[in-house]
């Protein structure tokens, strides 16, 4: 098992996405985990806990917002953030997941190393 | 009444020929007046008394200018011209008068002067007059009545013409004119599918063929060459001229050039190809900034240094791949936006064709999470048709079915080949289509989609389309129970 704090839960269909995404985050030192589709992710969660969470908006099997809700659930304190091309920043359901507390914030496909990296240390 | 002043023998044979000759002179509908050297009136018929309201004491015996108004036997010259009939035996023939009787509305009269003579003298001068008012007037009115026709057909927007049985043509109207830019001169004779478009003579002579066969009215969309080389698409209606005994006699056309509808029908194609794309926005945005990101990262990676070689040449194979990825996509959309201008018909693989449409919807099926189930045939499917309307035919039912399934489903494409037409069935998992939609989804703005969402045109531009290519769709669907659309055409 992994310290508890620094793993970080990576959720997207798209392999190179999570390629990118733990090579950043692995870099700077955080231990990562990757999951494919909603259905990996919450097996994951059922076996370990998290510090954080990037979730893509479009899985195979659920919208990322849903899979959020669903995390939110299992474990209120975690920093959940949507990465996706899908939506943009005044996009109503995602004004409404922040507003709700369901996700912190929405990192724009294509995004800025430096973007993903504030949203975790500040 | 005859006077008889002039008559000197009684024997019975006079007598009788007396009574043939007052007999005929009752019965012509001709006035008869029979007139002297001194221009007075020596006999009278009753067509003459009966039009001028006369009797016979108030004109026999009376002069000329006692019974016909000043103004005419000076007009006409009367005593001048009976004059010459008695001194040179001079005949006055078919001449107009116009004659107006107090108090009788106005006639048209055609009078002639014949000299009576008796061994060699002219004895009397004989005045026939035939009305020939009501003559006049009608013949007016027909021309009139051709004048109005005529400027009706002139002045009409539409072609209008006409040809003989074996389609030759007779008359050419202003418009036919002014759109093809040849004269009636030009045509006149000629056969008429000389002048429709070279591809389209055949369909003409079979139009001709039909009537000669003795069929009713046709309608047929047949374009027309100018004289400047080009060609104007046309929606004719022809129609059998009969005549009076019932027998076609020609062959009437009316047409109506469709280039204005043509625009408009390509307009319409445009707007719905570009609401189909709104409709995929979503799906397309997701797909490209994927791929955006992938490369962005990995380009951060090198720019940032200091990297393993092994692992500099990954970023910037997966730059490349994401590259191309992205740009597929956009090739894709550019071929499916671009408006087709000209749609040429060509032979086409429709397997091929689908599954480039298909491509483009993939993405859209992954985000609302449907699974896509394609059965590709291994041989090709030829038919022959117009790439850019067939794609936009089954991008349209294959997001429809897309729409239907707002919570995941399957979505499945099948084509074959059977009995000479090709085959393509869409099937989803959908909502469905209530009894009462199923009469309506192919007209025009019909639909079931929230404001916004849709515009009703999808499936009547599908259906066109289809049509164009001599196909059918057809749709089996029950609520609650997902729909399919058929689509057949014909193999090349
Ligand atoms: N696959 C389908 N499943 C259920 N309903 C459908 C399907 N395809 C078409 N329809 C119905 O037919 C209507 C007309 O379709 P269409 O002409 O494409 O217009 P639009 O998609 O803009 O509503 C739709 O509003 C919908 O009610
Ligand atoms: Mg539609």
């Amino acid at each position: 098992m992994t310290q508890r704090n620094n793993v970080i839960l990576i959720v997207d269909d798209e392999p190179d996405m999570c390629w990118a995404l733990e090579y950043i985050l692995n870099k700077r030192g955080y231990v990562t985990c990757k999951a494919l589709s909603a259905q990996e992710a919450l097996e994951l969660m059922a076996q370990q806990q998290f510090a954080c969470a990037f979730l893509d908006a479009k899985l195979p099997d659920m919208d990322g917002l849903e899979l959020g809700r669903l995390i939110r659930e299992r474990a209120p304190d975690m920093r959940i953030l949507m990465v996706s091309g899908y939506f943009y920043r005044d996009d109503v359901s995602i004004q409404e997941a922040i507003a709700r507390g369901v996700i912190i914030d929405l990192i724009s496909k294509p995004f800025l190393q430096a973007e993903i990296l504030r949203v975790l240390e500040t | 009444m005859g006077e008889r002043g002039t008559s000197a023998a009684d024997s019975p044979e006079s007598q009788r020929y007396q009574q043939l000759y007052d007999m005929l002179l009752e019965a012509i509908p001709s006035s008869v007046l029979l007139i002297d050297r001194d221009l007075r009136i020596v006999s009278a018929n009753r067509n003459f008394l009966e039009k001028n309201r006369r009797t016979l004491p108030d004109t026999i015996g009376h002069r000329l200018d006692e019974v016909f108004p000043a103004i005419i036997i000076d007009q006409m010259d009367f005593p001048g011209r009976i004059r010459q009939v008695f001194e040179k035996n001079f005949r006055v023939k078919g001449e107009r008068m116009t004659y107006r009787a107090p108090g009788i509305p106005l006639r048209i009269y055609y009078y002639s002067i014949l000299p009576f003579s008796w061994q060699g003298v002219v004895e009397l001068a004989m005045l026939l007059m035939d009305d020939v008012t009501e003559q006049v007037r009608l013949s007016e009115e027909v021309r009139r009545v051709e004048r109005h026709l005529a400027s009706v057909v002139e002045s009409a927007q539409d072609i209008v013409l006409s040809t003989d049985m074996e389609g030759q043509v007779l008359t050419w109207n202003t418009a036919a004119e002014k759109l093809s830019g040849f004269t009636l001169y030009a045509v006149r004779g000629h056969n008429f599918s000389d002048f429709c478009a070279g591809d389209d003579q055949g369909e003409m002579e079979r139009i001709f063929a039909n009537f000669q066969a003795g069929r009713e009215a046709q309608m047929a969309e047949v374009d027309l060459k100018t004289r400047d080389g080009g060609r104007i698409p046309v929606s004719w209606i022809f129609s059998p001229m009969k005549d009076h005994l019932g027998q076609t006699a020609g062959i009437v056309a009316v047409g109506r050039d469709l280039t204005e509808r043509r625009k408009f029908e390509a307009q319409l194609l445009q707007t719905q190809k570009l609401a189909a794309l709104g409709v995929m926005a979503g799906g397309i945005a997701h797909e490209i900034r994927n791929p955006l990101a992938v490369c962005s990262s990995a380009a951060q990676f090198i720019m940032a240094g200091d990297l393993d070689p092994q692992f500099q040449k990954e970023c910037a194979e997966k730059i490349h791949a994401g590259i191309l990825r992205a740009s597929m996509i956009i090739e894709n959309l550019l071929r499916f936006a671009r408006p087709s201008v000209k749609p040429d018909i060509k032979e086409l693989n429709l397997t091929t064709l689908l599954e480039e449409t298909l491509s483009l919807v993939t993405n859209q099926a992954r985000i609302d999470k449907i699974v896509l189930q394609a059965q590709w045939p291994r041989e090709p499917i030829m038919i022959s048709g117009m790439e850019g309307l067939l794609q936009q035919a089954f991008m349209n039912l294959l997001l429809n079915a897309i729409k239907a399934m707002p919570d995941g489903g399957g979505l499945g494409v099948a084509l074959g080949q059977a009995d000479g037409e090709a085959w393509v069935r869409i099937s989803d998992t959908g909502q469905g289509i209530a009894p009462r939609d199923l009469d309506n989804i192919f007209d025009p703005f019909y639909t079931t989609a929230p404001v916004g969402q849709g515009t009703g045109l999808g499936l009547s531009i599908c259906y066109s389309i289809i049509k164009q290519h001599f196909g059918t769709i057809t749709v089996e669907s029950g609520a609650g129970q997902g729909s399919t659309f058929t689509v057949r055409l014909p193999l090349l």
